[in-house]
């Protein structure tokens, strides 16, 4: 099991194994929130065979997850605008923490963890003044809140630590919202999508945005390959009957690289992407299109389109043993290798969003 | 020019009348009677800023009215270069709006002598609410000199008459074509598509007014924002609810009449909306800002989410709208 491997070897590396090791019997390789048949939202624990072997109640409706880098603890986020996060111990499904966004705040959904451990960065949104902020919270000292810094832009959404461990990358998806007025979109026609690196205190190292044409794409999810490639995955707000490209590819310090499929395969997208990411050993990215019903597969490195795939529903999408591992608001649970996708399970939960590797 | 639109519409009832005549009834009953009339509207405005700049209330109004009965239709036409953010940019969280005509008006930008440089002009300075602010603002309306705030006024009139005739004529006939006459190579492959962008245009509209026309003044119980009324300087806010009602739901009777459960169901809650509205006799939702005013807009609000729980589980599943739990709403 490639992520489990690759995670003992960073316990290895950082020399500090949980008591409890990952290896136990049970221990989930993903996490992924859903709708249960029994009407209550929860955080489950899968397995890379498509088995699920805990799942927890969660106060609302969930979305993403920051899986901790060497204990096996990782914090469920609410949906947006939800106001809380759960930290769980991933082998026996307990909830450890609670965090409670502070007044003006409330969280997007994802957020990721310093390289120590010790730091949890959290995209929030501070609604008042329409800016998007990185909550900072104290994994240390019973998830204390110790402080904010500004996103660079508004409505951040998936955030991503680069490999020299202290760089940020966060997805400035440029759309303003308010709890006062739910989901609605305040200011598309004044959208400023951009992919923001930022140092640990905050400091903006570079930033990137879509051509300006482009300007109503929002920069919404992120995938890393190990040598930092960043993969974006965008979400289009413009005139449904464009289809620009939805997935873009960036090295720190060159222009990004925007790749779509074929006019007919994009157009059935629906200018949405889902979620993103690359294969197991790097050479594939992965986009989903809930809405066209679609995985869609790029050549990571000759960015060429290596196919769409057709399965209803399906959003949360991870590297999987041999290529990826997806979920689908189906209920069905697949893999994706070098042919066709294949179901591994099918329950009765609606998967949301985005799954999380345990990695 | 209009009536040479009102002409075009007689020679195309649509080809595909047999096919879809649902949808062909709603194109030929609501969509386009209601930009024709939007585009009289801002004609006759626009024709009134030549003659004076001062007493424009009475047109301003008609145009917004008539604005109130298709600002729902937001697809196709109305999505071209953010024409209808061009014709009614609101909310406008940053105060958008304000910066940018205070800024015309100090620069004597002579954009307002242009038309063509004029459409190239911020939205935020376009459009209904720009021209709200000119006509009804403390400061606006008496900012820099008058001969200049006047030119102003007339280039907004003529801009919003000309996004009003694109509209029409990118509608009659190019657009009522696609939506009526849908296939395997077009922008809807099938008459369920285009029965479903019209559902998507019902729902966002039930939802715009819900959300943000009553959400945005009712702020939270701790912090109202009486003054993030739409359009309250010209007193429009809760007739802008009103008029958004009555025009959701000639949409959604359209929608339903294959399904007459559905259809008495719908129509029962929407007048129990627009009464609850008209009793609120609270033109601008001033009284969010009391417990008791704060009750009775939220009752409002929460009528009208009851007419989109309706519209969700009744006639969405009816038009054949597949409601994926990712792909319905996703993030």
């Amino acid at each position: 099991m490639t992520t489990r491997r690759r995670f003992l070897a960073g316990l290895a590396a950082t020399g500090t194994l949980p008591a409890t090791g990952w290896a136990e019997v049970g221990a989930p390789d993903y996490l992924a929130a859903a709708l249960f048949p029994d009407g209550s939202y929860r955080l489950a624990g899968l397995r890379a065979s498509g088995e699920m072997v805990f799942d927890l109640p969660l106060p609302g409706r969930g979305h993403a997850a920051a899986a901790h880098p060497f204990r096996p603890e990782a914090v469920a986020f609410a949906r947006r605008p939800g106001r809380f996060a759960l930290v769980i111990n991933c082998l026996s499904g307990q909830r450890i923490a609670t965090l409670d966004a502070p007044a003006g705040r409330h969280f997007y959904g994802h957020g990721v963890f310093s390289r120590d451990g010790r730091t949890l960065f959290a995209t929030e949104n501070d609604y008042d003044a329409g800016q998007g902020v990185i909550g900072l919270w104290d994994a240390a000292r019973a998830y204390a809140r110790i402080g904010e810094m500004p996103s660079g832009g508004v409505g951040p959404h998936d955030m991503v630590l680069m490999p020299d461990g202290e760089t940020l990358a966060v997805a400035n998806g440029g759309i303003e919202t308010h709890p006062d007025t739910g989901r609605a979109k305040l200011n598309l026609p004044f959208m400023e999508p951009s992919l923001t690196y930022m140092g640990p205190e905050g400091e903006i190292l570079e930033q990137v945005a879509p051509p300006s044409s482009q300007h109503k794409n929002s920069i919404r999810h992120l995938a890393l390959r190990d040598d930092g490639l960043l993969g974006f995955a965008m979400q289009w707000q413009g005139e449904a009957t464009l289809h620009p490209p939805l997935l873009g590819l960036h090295w720190r310090g060159s222009d990004p690289v925007f790749l779509a499929a074929p006019e007919a395969e994009q157009a059935r997208t629906q200018g949405y992407a889902g979620s993103i990411a690359f294969s197991h050993d790097g050479t594939r990215v992965g986009i989903t299109a809930p809405r066209g019903g679609a995985l869609h597969v790029f050549d990571a490195d000759g960015h060429s389109f290596a196919g769409a795939h057709e399965i209803a529903d399906v959003c949360g999408l991870g590297a999987g043993p041999s290529g990826f591992f997806f979920t689908a608001g189906t209920g069905l649970i697949g893999r994706l290798g070098q042919g066709r996708p294949a179901g591994l399970s099918h329950s009765g939960c609606q998967w949301d969003n985005h799954l999380v590797a345990l990695a | 020019m209009i009536r040479v639109f009102a002409l075009c519409l007689m020679f195309f009832p649509g080809a595909a009348l047999a096919q879809s005549p649902l949808v062909q009834q709603v194109v030929d009953s609501h969509v386009l009677p209601g930009f024709q009339t939007l585009a009289q509207r801002t004609e006759a405005l626009k024709a009134a800023s030549v003659e004076a700049c001062t007493g424009l209330e009475a047109p301003y109004h008609d145009a917004f009215d008539a604005w109130m009965a298709v600002s729902h239709l937001r697809f196709g036409p109305t999505e071209t270069q953010d024409r209808a953010f061009a014709m009614a940019f609101w909310p406008d969280t940053k105060g958008f709006t304000p910066k940018a005509l205070s800024a015309l008006i100090a620069d004597q930008d002579p954009a307002v002598k242009n038309p063509a440089q004029f459409s190239e002009v911020s939205i935020a300075a376009r459009g209904l609410f720009a021209l709200e602010f000119l006509l009804y603002d403390a400061q606006l309306s008496t900012a820099g000199e008058d001969g200049y705030r006047c030119d102003l006024i007339r280039a907004i009139a003529e801009d919003m008459d000309r996004i009003a005739v694109d509209i029409l004529s990118d509608w009659a006939p190019h657009y009522a074509a696609l939506l009526t006459a849908p296939g395997p190579d077009s922008r809807y492959r099938s008459d369920e598509e285009a029965a479903q962008e019209l559902f998507k245009a019902l729902t966002t509209g039930l939802q715009f007014t819900s959300d943000t026309r009553l959400g945005r003044p009712m702020g939270s119980f701790d912090k109202p924002r009486p003054n993030r009324a739409e359009a309250r300087r010209s007193e429009r806010s809760l007739r802008n609810v009103i008029l958004s009602l009555a025009a959701l739901r000639e949409l959604a009777a359209l929608l339903s009449q294959g399904h007459p459960g559905t259809a008495a169901e719908l129509d029962a809650a929407f007048d129990r909306s627009i009464a609850l509205a008209e009793r609120l006799e609270d033109p601008v939702f001033a009284g969010v800002a009391t417990p008791q005013g704060r009750f009775r807009v939220e009752a409002l609000r929460n009528s009208i989410d009851e007419i989109r729980a309706i519209a969700a589980t009744r006639l969405g599943p009816q038009l054949g709208v597949a409601a994926g739990f990712n792909s319905l709403d996703g993030d």
